[in-house]
C-alpha cells in the first residue's frame, strides 16, 4: 500500500510543493505565492502535485508539513489588529530604551525600528519580583481589572506581558493571565515567563511583543488551513515547520508564532544534516543563495547549529541592530544579503561593492529584461557564460544578454576594466562576501570551517557555491537533487521537536538538586504535551538535555550537551568536566579556580526521525559534449556543459564544467572533479593545488 | 592592485579583526565588556599603522589603540620581539587615558618575519586604587600603573606581573579572565592573519596596508577638499562633577586645498584638579571621531583616513593631560570633545552634523557587602541621556552618542549585584524642541538590598544647563542627581545607607532648526 506525504512551503515568491510516495516516487513543482491570501498558493501546489500523481486529497494518508513566511510577512507589513504590552511600573519603555546602543558607531543618521505596541498601548503594573525569584510585591488584581477596561475600550486583541525578573519567576505574570482568561478570554495573552523565560529585559519583551502581534494574525490563518484541509479529506492534523528545525501541531504552534519566523530557511538547513547523514559527513557548511539573500548554516555532529537570539526587520540599510531581536530558540544562520539581484556598484574609495540593494525580483537583474537597468550577480554569471540566455528555467524564460553586457561594459568603465574582468570581479566578490561572513560566523561558534564540505542548493546556490568553497577551503561540494524545492522537501525530513529552555542560575558547587528537578521535569511535561499533539507515540518521544554554562562573572555562555538524564545522574562533577572540555576547544582555554555556574537548562523534545527520502532520480537525457566559452579569471576558456539528468555513477567530469538543470546551473572550477552519488547528489571535489 | 582584488583582502581583514573583537566579548568577564561593549579591537601593519579596526567598540577606544601600537612599539626593539611575545600597557599618555583600560598587544609573526600586530584595548572591572570617579587628586591614587612591559614572553607568562596585578585590584578573577581574553584574541587574528597570506600567496601585507591607507587617506582628502575653506569656530560648555563648568573651545580650520582639517583648541578650559583631564590620544580620538563621521560615515577608520585630521592643543588645557594630573573619569570631558567640532562644521556641512546631546554616559560603581556580608565591587555601568536632533530627523532618546557602548541590563546588574531598581523609563519632554527635536533623556532610580552601608562612585554631568540647540533649536534640559529625594552636587565616592535611594534624570539632547 503506498503511502503519500506533502510539504508546502510558501517563501516571498514561490509557493513550493513537494509530494513523496512511499515507492520511492517524487512529485515536485512550483507556484507564484499569493500574498494576498496565501492558502490560494497553498492549495494550488497541493492540486499541482496531487493531479500529477493523480491522486485525491484522502489517499495523503501520512503527514502534511508547511513551511510559510506569514510571520515574517505580518512583522514587515505591521498591518495587524492594535495590540497591547504590561510592563512593571517604573519600567514603561524597555521596547524604545532598546540596549541604548547605536549600532553603527560613526553614522549619525542610523534609525531603529519603531517599536510593535506604541506608547498608547503601553501598560504598567505595580508588581516586583527580585532577582533572586521572591515576589516582593503581588499583583494587584483591581489595578488588572482597569488595564483590561482600558484595553478594552481601545479595542485590544492581544496582550503580551513582560514583568521585570520573570525569567526566574513567572507567578505575577501568571496571575495577570489568570485575571484575564476569567474576565477577558476573547484577548490572547501572552507570557514572557512562557515565550522566552530568559534574562535581559529588552530581549525578552521585544519576542513577547513578537509573538502578541501576530498571534492574531497566525491563528486565524492556521485554524483556516485546519479546517480546509479536513474538509478536503486530508487525514492528518498539519504540521508547521518552526525556526528551531522542529516540526510541531499547527495548532501548538498558532500560540507561539515567534518560533514560525524562520520556517522556511530553518528546513533548509534541515536538509543540510539529512545529507549529512546520507553522505556519513557529520560536519558541513549548508549554502543556500536565492534572489536576494544567501543563508548559510554550520551542520556539527549531523545536527544544525541553534542559537537564542536572532533578528528580524532590519530597517536602516539592512544593518544589524537596526531590527527587532528575538530570544527563541532557531536554527543559527547567517543571512547575506547578497543574492542573484544584488546590484554591483563602484564605491567613492573605487572598489566594487555589491549589494545590500537589490533589484528583487521586479524589476529583477538586466538581463530578465523587465526594466532593470543596474548590473546583478545573475547579469554578470549571464555575461560570463556560465549561465545560458536560452535555458533558463528550462528556456521558459528568456535571459537578455545583450542588456546584462551594455549594463557590465559601463561597470567596467567605471573601474577601469574589460566588460569579462568587471563580471569575473562581481562573482568573486560577491563569493568572497559570502565566504567572509561564514568565516566570521563559524569563528564566532568557535567552529574551525577549513576542510569542512559545502552543501549548495537555492536557485543561485550552485552557481557560486564551487568558489565560496574555494575561499572557506571547503574541499568538496555536495549538490542535491530536488534543489529548487529542497526546503520543502527538508520539512518531511524533520522530526517533530519543540526546544524549551528555562533559565535557574546556580553555581556547581551550590547545585540545589530538587530544584533542578523541578524545572527539567515541567519543560519535559510541556515537551510530552506537544508531542503528544504532534500525533507523535509516546514510546517515540525523546529527550536530550543540555545546560548553558560559563565561569561565574562571565556574560555568555557555552552549551553543553549532557549524554545523560541530569535528574538520574545528579553528577555536578561530571557536568564540570563536560564543560572545561567544550570551554576548551572553543576557546583553547580552561581556567582553574574559578567558579562555574549553570544559567540555563535545555531541554530538547524530540519524535523519531521519519524516513524518507527524496525518492530515485532516473537518469535520462544526451550525454553530451557540448561546450561554451567561459570567461574564468579574465581568461576565455571553452568549457564544456553536461545535462545534469545524463550524469551517471561512474563518471569522472574534470572541471571547469557546467551542469544544467531546469531550475539551476552548477558551475565547477578548474581542479575540481565531479561524481555521481547513488542518491542522485552530485559531489565536486578538489584535485590539487590551484 | 585593483579594486577587486583589494576588496577581497580588505573585507578579509575586517573579518579577520571582527572575529577577534567577537571572541574578546564572547568570553570576557565583566559586564562592562560583554553587555556594554566597552572594547577596541585592530590589526595593524610592521609599521604598526592601523589597517583595519573591528565594527564593534567606542570610538575612544579605537582611535587611541591606534595611538597605544605605535606608542608601544617605540619603547621596544621590535627585532627582539619573538613568537609568543605579548605586550602590555595602561599607561593613560600610551594608550587610552586611564588605568582601567589595558592595551595589549601582540605580534604576528609570518615564520621569522613580524608581518603586523593585532591588539585590543578594554575596559577592566578594577585596576585598584580609587575606583571609578573623579575624587582622586593626582594619578597615583587612581590605581595601578602597568608600564609598557612583556605580559607573555615567547609564550611565557610574566608571573611577576601578573602577582603584581592579582595583588593590587578588588576583582584578580575578572582581570585575569578578561586578561586572558585579550591575549586568546590576539592568537585567533594571527592564526587568521597568517591564512589569509596562505590562501593569497602573500609573503607580508605590506603591500596590502600601502594600498588600504593610502586609498583611505585620498578619500578623506577628497571628502574635505569638496568643503569650503576657511576657519569657523564652535564652543560647548558643561558642568562637571563639583559644579565646575568645563569650557571647550574649537577654531576648525579647512584646507580645501590640501584636503586637511586642523582642529585647534585654544581658549579651552585649563587643566582640573579633579580626575577629568583628557590625554590627546583620548581627545584626538573624539575630535576625529566628530570629523569623520560627518565627512562620510561609510570611510572606514584606519592610519590613512585619520591622517589628514590633525589637533593643536594649548600647554595648559583639560584636553592635553599632563602628569601627574588625575584622569580617572577623563570621558567626562572628553565624550563632550566632539561638540564644538561639530557646531563649527554645522556652518559648512549643517545637513551631517548632530546637535549637542547629553554627552558624556553617567557612569556608576557600587561596593559594598550583600546580605550574606560577601563583599562585592561592580564593574561600571552607565546610562545615557537624549542624543541631538539631525537636520532631517529627530534625536534618538536614551542612547549612547559619542560613545559606541551600551547599557548593561536592569536584569543582569540585579542577577549580579544585590541592586534594585525602582525605575527606568524615559523623561518626555528633556529634549529640546526644534524643527527636530532633541532625543529625551531618562529617569533611574536604584537602591541596595543590603543591610550594610555601600559606597557609592557616580559621574553626572550637566547638572546645571542642558544641551544647546543647534541652529534655533530649543535646548535639551539639564540632568538631575539626587539622593533620598535632596539634590546632590558633590559626587565624590560617598558613604551609603542601607536604605538609601539614588534618583537621577540624565539630560535631553539638544534641537534642530526652530521650531
Amino acid at each position: 500500500m503506498t503511502r503519500y506525504s506533502l510539504a508546502i512551503d510558501i517563501g516571498g515568491t514561490f509557493t513550493d510543493a513537494v509530494l513523496l510516495a512511499s515507492d520511492g516516487r517524487t512529485f515536485v513543482d512550483k507556484t507564484l505565492t499569493t500574498h494576498n491570501n496565501l492558502l490560494e498558493g497553498f492549495f494550488r501546489g497541493v492540486d499541482l502535485v496531487t493531479g500529477r500523481a493523480g491522486i485525491a486529497a484522502a489517499d495523503v494518508d501520512d503527514v502534511v508539513v508547511h513551511a510559510t513566511t506569514v510571520v515574517t510577512n505580518a512583522l514587515i507589513e505591521r498591518k495587524g489588529p492594535p495590540v497591547a504590552i504590561i510592563l512593571t511600573e517604573g519600567f514603561r519603555d524597555i521596547l524604545y530604551i532598546r540596549e541604548e546602543h547605536r549600532y553603527d558607531m560613526y553614522d549619525p543618521q542610523i534609525e531603529f525600528a519603531e517599536p510593535l505596541i506604541p506608547a498608547d498601548r503601553t501598560f504598567t503594573l505595580k508588581e516586583r519580583i527580585f532577582a533572586d525569584g521572591t515576589v516582593g510585591t503581588p499583583v494587584d488584581r483591581d489595578a488588572v481589572l482597569g488595564i483590561i477596561a482600558e484595553c478594552r475600550a481601545k479595542g485590544i486583541v492581544s496582550v503580551a506581558i513582560c514583568l521585570l525578573n520573570s525569567y526566574r519567576n513567572g507567578a505575577n505574570e501568571e496571575a495577570v493571565r489568570a485575571i484575564f482568561e476569567e474576565e477577558a478570554p476573547e484577548i490572547y495573552v501572552s507570557l514572557s515567563s512562557v515565550i522566552a523565560p530568559q534574562m535581559r529585559e529588552y530581549l525578552r519583551a521585544s519576542t513577547v511583543a513578537i509573538n502578541a502581534y501576530t498571534v492574531p494574525i497566525t491563528r486565524p490563518y492556521l485554524t483556516a488551513l485546519i479546517a480546509e484541509l479536513k474538509e478536503r479529506g486530508f487525514r492528518q492534523q498539519p504540521l508547521i515547520m518552526l525556526s528551531n528545525g522542529g516540526v510541531i501541531g499547527a495548532e501548538r504552534a498558532s500560540t507561539m508564532p515567534v518560533r514560525m519566523i524562520e520556517s522556511g530557511p530553518a528546513a533548509g538547513a534541515l536538509v543540510a544534516c539529512y545529507f549529512s547523514r546520507i553522505f556519513g559527513i557529520p560536519d558541513l557548511i549548508s549554502f543556500d543563495m536565492g534572489g536576494t539573500t544567501a543563508k548559510a548554516c554550520m551542520v556539527q555532529g549531523h545536527e544544525p547549529l541553534v542559537t537564542g537570539t536572532f533578528e528580524v526587520d532590519r530597517r536602516y540599510r539592512f544593518k544589524p541592530g537596526s531590527g527587532m531581536p528575538i530570544t527563541v530558540p532557531s536554527i543559527d544562520m547567517i543571512e547575506i544579503g547578497a543574492g542573484g539581484g544584488s546590484i554591483a556598484s563602484v564605491n567613492d574609495l573605487g572598489l566594487l561593492k555589491i549589494g545590500p540593494e537589490s533589484a528583487g525580483s521586479m524589476p529583477g537583474p538586466v538581463c530578465y529584461g523587465r526594466g532593470g537597468t543596474d548590473p546583478c550577480v545573475t547579469d554578470a554569471d549571464l555575461v560570463l557564460g556560465i549561465l545560458n540566455a536560452d535555458r533558463f528555467l528550462g528556456g521558459d524564460m528568456q535571459l537578455n544578454l545583450s542588456g546584462a553586457e551594455a549594463a557590465y561594459d559601463a561597470l567596467g568603465e567605471t573601474l577601469g576594466l574589460s566588460r569579462e574582468k568587471a563580471a569575473w570581479g562581481v562573482f568573486e566578490v560577491v563569493c568572497e562576501q559570502m565566504a567572509a561572513a561564514t568565516r566570521t560566523h563559524a569563528t564566532e561558534r568557535g567552529i574551525d570551517y577549513r576542510g569542512q564540505p559545502m552543501l549548495a542548493f537555492g536557485g543561485a546556490g550552485p552557481v557560486h557555491a564551487c568558489m565560496v568553497a574555494e575561499l572557506t577551503e571547503s574541499p568538496k561540494v555536495i549538490y542535491p537533487p530536488l534543489a529548487s524545492v529542497l526546503s520543502a522537501f527538508g520539512t518531511l525530513v524533520t522530526p517533530a521537536q519543540i526546544d524549551l529552555v528555562r533559565s535557574h542560575v546556580a553555581t556547581l558547587d551550590t547545585l540545589d538538586w530538587c530544584g533542578v528537578d523541578t524545572v527539567l521535569n515541567a519543560m519535559i511535561a510541556e515537551g510530552a504535551t506537544a508531542l503528544g499533539e504532534a500525533g507523535i507515540r509516546e514510546e517515540d518521544f525523546t529527550y536530550a538535555f543540555s545546560a548553558e554554562m560559563r565561569y561565574v562573572g562571565q556574560q555568555s555562555e557555552v552549551r553543553v550537551h549532557l549524554e545523560n538524564d541530569p535528574r538520574k545522574t545528579r553528577d555536578a562533577r561530571a557536568i564540570k568536566d563536560l564543560f572545561e572540555a567544550e570551554y576548551h576547544r572553543q576557546y583553547g582555554l580552561k581556567l582553574d579556580g574559578m567558579n562555574i555556574e549553570i544559567v540555563n537548562w535545555l531541554v530538547t523534545a524530540s519524535g523519531r526521525q521519519p524516513e524518507r527520502d527524496t525518492g530515485t532520480v532516473p537518469t535520462e537525457g544526451t550525454r553530451g559534449t557540448e561546450s561554451r566559452p567561459v570567461h574564468i579569471r579574465g581568461e576565455a576558456r571553452e568549457v564544456p556543459v553536461w545535462q545534469r539528468h545524463a550524469i551517471t555513477e561512474g563518471d569522472r567530469i574534470t572541471g571547469p564544467v557546467i551542469i544544467e538543470e531546469r531550475e539551476t546551473t552548477i558551475f565547477v572550477l578548474e581542479n575540481w572533479v565531479v561524481t555521481r552519488h547513488d542518491s542522485g547528489s552530485l559531489v565536486a571535489e578538489k584535485t590539487g593545488e590551484n | 592592485m585593483d579594486g577587486v582584488e583589494l576588496q577581497i583582502l580588505w573585507s578579509n581583514l575586517i573579518g579577520i579583526v571582527s572575529e577577534q573583537a567577537r571572541a574578546l566579548q564572547r568570553i570576557a568577564f565583566s559586564p562592562i565588556v560583554r553587555e556594554a561593549g566597552d572594547l577596541a579591537n585592530g590589526l595593524f601593519d610592521e609599521q604598526a599603522r592601523m589597517v583595519a579596526q573591528a565594527v564593534t567598540g567606542t570610538p575612544g577606544h579605537i582611535n587611541s589603540l591606534a595611538a597605544a601600537a605605535r606608542n608601544l612599539l617605540d619603547s621596544y626593539d621590535v627585532d627582539t620581539l619573538k613568537p609568543g611575545d605579548v605586550l602590555i600597557t595602561n599607561d593613560p599618555w600610551m594608550s587610552a587615558g586611564h588605568f582601567f583600560d589595558i592595551t595589549v598587544l601582540s605580534p604576528i609573526f609570518r615564520g621569522k618575519r613580524i608581518i603586523g600586530y593585532a591588539g585590543s584595548t578594554i575596559h577592566h572591572a578594577d585596576i585598584g586604587g580609587y575606583g571609578i570617579g573623579s575624587g582622586a587628586r593626582d594619578i597615583h591614587e587612581e590605581g595601578l600603573w602597568i608600564p609598557t612591559m612583556k605580559l607573555y614572553d615567547a609564550g611565557k607568562p610574566n608571573e611577576t606581573l601578573f602577582q603584581i596585578i592579582r595583588r593590587n585590584v578588588r576583582t584578580p578573577d575578572a582581570l585575569m579572565g578578561d586578561l586572558g581574553a585579550q591575549v586568546s584574541s590576539g592568537i585567533i587574528a594571527s592564526d587568521r592573519l597568517n591564512a589569509l597570506c596562505d590562501r593569497y600567496g602573500l609573503d607580508d601585507i605590506a603591500a596590502l596596508s600601502d594600498e588600504i591607507i593610502a586609498r583611505s587617506e585620498t578619500a578623506t582628502r577628497e571628502a574635505i577638499r569638496k568643503l569650503p575653506g576657511g576657519t569657523y569656530h564652535g564652543e560647548s560648555q558643561f558642568d562637571v562633577p563639583g559644579g565646575q563648568v568645563i569650557t571647550l573651545k574649537t577654531a576648525v580650520t579647512i584646507d580645501a586645498d590640501k584636503g586637511e582639517i586642523e582642529v585647534d583648541f585654544e581658549g579651552s578650559s585649563g587643566p582640573s584638579n579633579m580626575g577629568i583631564n583628557v590625554v590627546p590620544a583620548y581627545t584626538h580620538a573624539y575630535a576625529t571621531f566628530a570629523v569623520r563621521s560627518s565627512l562620510n560615515p561609510d570611510l572606514p577608520n584606519n592610519a590613512g583616513s585619520l591622517a589628514p585630521i590633525r589637533l593643536k592643543l594649548p600647554d595648559q588645557c583639560v584636553v592635553n593631560a599632563k602628569y601627574p594630573s588625575p584622569v580617572n573619569a577623563r570621558h567626562v570631558v572628553g565624550m563632550y570633545v566632539p561638540f564644538p567640532i561639530l557646531k563649527a562644521l554645522a556652518q559648512v556641512i549643517p545637513d551631517r552634523v548632530v546637535a549637542e546631546g547629553s554627552g558624556a554616559v553617567w557612569t556608576i560603581q557600587i561596593q559594598g557587602k550583600d546580605r550574606d556580608g560577601k563583599p562585592f565591587t561592580s564593574s561600571m555601568f552607565n546610562y545615557s541621556g537624549g542624543m541631538g536632533a539631525r537636520a532631517a530627523k529627530p534625536g534618538i532618546s536614551a542612547v549612547c552618542y559619542p560613545t559606541g557602548v551600551s547599557a548593561v541590563p536592569v536584569e543582569v546588574l540585579e542577577a549580579a549585584y544585590p541592586i534594585a531598581f525602582t525605575c527606568k523609563e524615559l523623561e518626555h519632554g528633556t529634549g529640546g524642541t526644534g524643527k527636530q527635536p532633541g532625543g529625551d533623556g531618562q529617569r533611574i532610580g536604584y537602591r541596595m538590598r543590603t543591610g550594610q552601608p555601600w559606597l557609592l562612585n557616580t559621574i553626572p554631568s550637566r547638572l546645571k544647563a542642558g544641551p544647546e540647540g543647534l541652529l534655533g533649536g530649543g535646548d535639551g534640559a539639564a540632568g538631575v542627581f539626587r539622593i533620598n529625594g535632596e539634590d546632590v552636587t558633590d559626587t565624590r565616592k560617598r558613604e551609603m545607607q542601607p536604605d538609601d535611594e539614588v534618583f537621577m534624570i540624565t539630560p535631553g539632547g539638544g534641537g534642530y532648526g526652530a521650531a
